[in-house]
């Protein structure tokens, strides 16, 4: 109990020292208490305007979007009570891509959050609608692993027609995932609908605990797994969908940190969900500097593209492990 | 003390409902084997009753409630389930499972209250687990997990117990103390219903054996009235052994 203190403090502490990394250090060299006068409007123009509009609303979207998808795989790993789910086994982020490749198919650049949004949201009507009142995790995750495999046909397929050489690259570009293009706009929808999901999940918590027992167990101990099915669906597909909206599709950071945790503070699924938003918040942030650190003149790395590398070998590691386990 | 009823029960999966009309009165401070071949519906009985599969017609009464409208906190807390499921993915302390059977009695903030530990400690020690309460389930054997299972139905304290084979394939030495401790439990006043298939076990153990085959009850009553060659060759296709069944005893240590 005082070690998951510690660790808790740790996990803290940890995340706001990467925030707040990410305000200080950047191209333009801005001493931290300069940094920290022109957050609140004081001090040189430029200064004010390089932290306000760009690396505030970046750190903000990065911790938002990671504890998101940090929540959002551990709520899915402890609902399928399976460690190989994460948060795009219900296909939401999927679809959110889906929707943003049509914006920019039509070449509506500025819609591409709205239409990522609605693509999510859409994708979740239909789950539920699919599933309806069959109540099984496995049958939930099948529908949704379907929906997000039709999704990114249909992706395909509009990049196949896609108009010109140009519309496919910014295609190509947005789907490798990046907080580049994360402005101060994109707060005003993302933090909300991302804090709406995080409760949603918060509120699972309890119930994936009982869940650890079996489906049938708890739902003898009071369990209702149509209202627990219900707020995961919306609380997944909010965070995943204002994420994608804003980022692009991030892989694997909903897989791997619920992971991680598992090691350090114990296997509660309970527990794991919120632990995993801190976490998936500080590693989202820390990530996004790694990009920006190697990124140089020209050449971009991709947040997503990051991720990934990261993600995929741990994931083989993990998928291998267990099935020599 | 209050008795368990069901009244024209019908239940089942899909379409096609599994049991039937089916009626039945279990007593307080009786231990009760549910006996039958694979299939017969023993297992949809006790699902329904739990509130985990729903019901498409009847009623079921704890006393003078009607268990189908209680919301599913107060449900859980008047009837206890125990699944013969013992797949558990995680690696959670012993004290962890076994502390998941407070679940209807949660608050908000999801604590557990000073009564719920103490009854948890005491089923614990009851049940000889305080050496193994902070390991994890995954390194126990099945005998193991089983007992541990059955501290986690015990701490839900409900007045009624259902066990859904809860010893299949433990050895004999287990699956004779976990019946004792379901016949114990039986004692302090609680319903206990168990599905088993070990007719020696119930014949010894049962204070009533409700015999079923096809979704419906071929009998019921008190061992020795229910375990006759007729009931046996109709539901089993066997013959009771010369001599009835015997129960093996367990070694002194």
């Amino acid at each position: 109990m005082a070690g998951r203190t510690v660790k808790l403090s740790l996990l803290i502490i940890a995340t706001i020292l990467i925030a707040l990394a990410s305000l200080f250090i950047g191209s333009t060299d801005i001493a931290p208490m300069a940094a920290l006068k022109a957050m609140f409007g004081q001090g040189e123009e430029a200064h004010i305007l390089i932290l306000q509009q760009l690396r505030l609303p970046r750190t903000l979207l990065g911790l938002a979007i990671g504890a998101g998808l940090g929540a959002s795989g551990a709520a899915l790993q402890g609902y399928s009570r399976n460690p190989l789910a994460d948060p795009g086994v219900l296909g939401f982020s999927a679809c959110a891509a889906l929707g943003a490749v049509a914006a920019l198919y039509f070449g509506l650049r500025t819609y591409v959050p709205l239409f990522a949004l609605i693509g999510a949201g859409l994708g979740a009507t239909l789950l539920v609608a699919l599933v309806g009142q069959r109540q099984r995790a496995s049958v939930l995750i099948l529908a949704g692993v379907g929906l997000g495999a039709l999704a990114t046909a249909v992706t395909g397929l509009i990049m196949n027609f896609a108009p010109n050489p140009w519309a496919l690259s910014e295609i190509v570009y947005w789907m490798m995932g990046s907080l580049r293009e994360a402005g101060p706009s994109a707060l005003i929808y993302c933090l909300p609908l991302t804090a709406a999901g995080l409760i949603a999940l918060f509120i699972t918590a309890p119930d994936l605990r009982t869940l650890a027992l079996g489906e049938d167990t708890a739902q003898s101990l009071g369990v209702s797994l149509p209202r627990l099915q219900i707020l995961l669906v919306s609380g997944v597909a909010l965070c995943v969908g204002s994420g994608v909206a804003v980022a692009g599709a991030i892989g694997f950071v909903g897989l791997f940190i619920p992971h991680i945790l598992r090691a350090l503070i114990g296997a509660d699924p309970a527990r794991l969900v919120p632990y995993s938003a801190l976490a998936g918040a500080g590693f989202l942030v820390l990530a996004d500097m790694a990009t920006r650190a190697i990124s140089s003149n020209g050449a971009t790395l991709y947040l997503g593209i990051l991720t990934s590398l990261i993600g995929v070998p741990f994931f083989l590691w993990l998928a291998t492990r267990k099935m020599s386990s | 003390m209050s008795a368990l009823r069901f009244e024209k029960l019908t239940a089942g999966y899909g379409r096609k409902p599994v049991i039937t009309g089916l009626e039945g009165e279990a007593q307080s401070g009786r231990f009760i084997a549910l006996l039958g071949p694979n299939g017969c519906g023993k297992s949809t009985l006790l699902k329904s009753l739990a509130g985990i599969l729903p019901v498409k017609s009847g009623q079921i009464a704890h006393g003078n409630t009607n268990v189908r409208l209680l919301p599913n906190a107060l449900r859980a807390r008047t009837i206890a389930y125990l699944s013969q499921q013992r797949d558990i993915v995680w690696p959670l302390s012993v004290r962890e499972i076994i502390a998941l059977g407070r679940a209807p009695y949660r608050g908000p903030l999801g604590k557990i209250s000073a009564q719920g530990q103490a009854k948890i400690d005491d089923v614990i020690a009851r049940l000889d687990l305080s050496e193994y309460s902070n390991r994890s389930i995954l390194e126990l054997s099945g005998g193991e997990v089983a007992r541990v299972l059955l501290a986690r139905a015990l701490v839900v304290d409900a007045p009624v117990l259902l066990a859904d084979e809860p010893f299949a394939s433990l050895d004999p030495a287990a699956q004779i103390q976990m019946t004792e401790i379901l016949k114990s439990e039986a004692t302090t006043g609680k319903t206990v219903i168990c599905a088993m298939h070990d007719l020696a076990l119930a014949q010894h153990y049962a204070d009533e054996i409700w015999l079923m085959k096809d979704g419906a009850f071929i009998a019921k009553g008190t061992p020795s009235e229910v375990l006759n060659d007729t009931n046996l060759v109709q539901t089993f296709g066997i013959h009771p052994p010369e001599g009835g069944f015997n129960l093996p005893r367990i070694a002194k240590a």
